[in-house]
């Protein structure tokens, strides 16, 4: 009412200056007639220590901590209530999906194991000969080769295998089976070099044949019976016509002078 | 690079060398061949044409395995001349009989 500044008290003026100086900073005050001007008193101001605490300084700040033993941690973090997933055991896990053609199956014998079986790597023929691989034409040989590699990587996966789960025997047998494909490589490569050579000799003999033109105008060979007789045309045609390069070597498709016994060589099976 | 205490004195001088041994001009490979070229400042050029690759052709319908059967056995060509299969007439009689004219 008709009250003076003089009649206010200390702890009221405190009151008036907060409102009017810094109204973001208000606070609810249960009552206004005892109001702190701390956040905190002196008893409060000495720390909280648990029942159980020590007294001095503990040195070591990762006592107590094991992840061998999985204590966990020692002081809380900001995440330290967070779930954290828990891991499963394989069984629980979904099975893996694998894309039924993928290439890496043919580095196994089978989908079942990684090593094929000594009695099963045993069942194998023997290596191709020179004379037959001699009739077989640029493709095959190319297919067969690495029809070779694929198998010498099959059979040297099932070694890595053997060897590293330590499967017992077996490395006799795959040995013996790696030497076969091996000389079978060899064949095939001695078969190309010599084609090579012989063309190259062939090509060399053919610059003084005079039934063949080598320039590349006209045709390559003209037999000796129309060099002879001019004005003769259409041969009886053969039976596989290719065009003639004479730069690369003929394929051996047929099996013009080796033994016809050997056809049956080509019947390879395990 | 020195070698470690334990090769010492005349130890180290009985061991093969190797690619980091000697000082400038000693080149020792490592079976893997040259694909390019050096440069004048310690850099490398791949020449393209030296890098080999590897061609493998579509095997699917092939029936040819790495084996023949046993039951077949091992019989030898036979040869008109003393050449055999690498006689280049032999060779080029041959061309003339299958691929010589189209």
């Amino acid at each position: 009412m008709a009250s003076s500044a003089a009649s206010f008290r200390p702890s009221m003026g405190a009151a008036f200056t907060r409102l009017t100086s810094n109204p973001s900073s208000r606070r609810i005050r249960p009552s206004l007639t005892q109001i702190a001007s701390l956040s905190t008193t002196a008893p409060l101001l000495k720390r909280h220590t648990y029942p159980g605490a020590r007294s001095n300084k503990d040195m070591s700040k990762s006592r107590g901590q094991s992840a061998l033993r999985r204590t966990g941690l020692r002081w809380r973090l900001s995440v330290s209530d967070e779930p954290l997933p828990k891991p499963k055991s394989r069984d629980e896990l979904p099975p893996v999906e694998v894309d039924p053609d993928h290439g890496l199956w043919d580095f196994f014998p089978n989908r079942e194991t990684v090593a094929a079986a000594p009695e099963d790597d045993m069942k194998h023929g023997r290596a191709w000969m020179v004379e037959e691989l001699r009739s077989k034409s640029w493709e095959d040989l190319h297919k067969l080769w690495w029809v070779c590699v694929k198998e010498r990587n099959r059979i040297a996966t099932g070694a890595w295998e053997r060897e590293r789960g330590k499967m017992g025997f077996g490395k006799s047998e795959a040995q013996g089976r790696d030497r076969e494909v091996r000389v079978t490589m060899r064949g095939i490569k001695h078969v190309l070099t010599e084609r090579f050579y012989a063309w190259e000799d062939a090509v060399k003999m053919a610059e003084n044949d005079p039934e063949i033109d080598l320039s590349g105008k006209g045709r390559p060979f003209t037999p000796k019976e129309y060099l002879e007789e001019e004005g003769v045309e259409d041969v009886k045609a053969e039976e596989e016509k290719e065009v003639v390069d004479v730069r690369g070597p003929i394929e051996g498709e047929g099996a013009a002078i080796p033994s016809e016994g050997k056809a049956q060589g080509e019947a390879a099976r395990l | 690079m020195q070698p470690t205490r334990a090769l010492l004195g005349m130890r180290y001088r009985k061991l093969r060398l190797t690619t980091k041994d000697v000082n400038k001009g000693f080149y020792k490979g490592t079976g893997s061949g040259s694909m390019g070229r050096h440069t004048p400042r310690g850099g490398y050029i791949i020449e393209w044409n030296k890098v080999r690759t590897f061609v493998c052709p579509d095997l699917t319908g092939f029936r040819l395995t790495p084996f023949v059967t046993n039951t077949v056995k091992r019989t030898y060509g036979q040869y008109e001349t003393k050449l055999g299969p690498k006689d280049p007439q032999e060779y080029l009689a041959r061309w003339k009989a299958e691929n010589g004219l189209d």
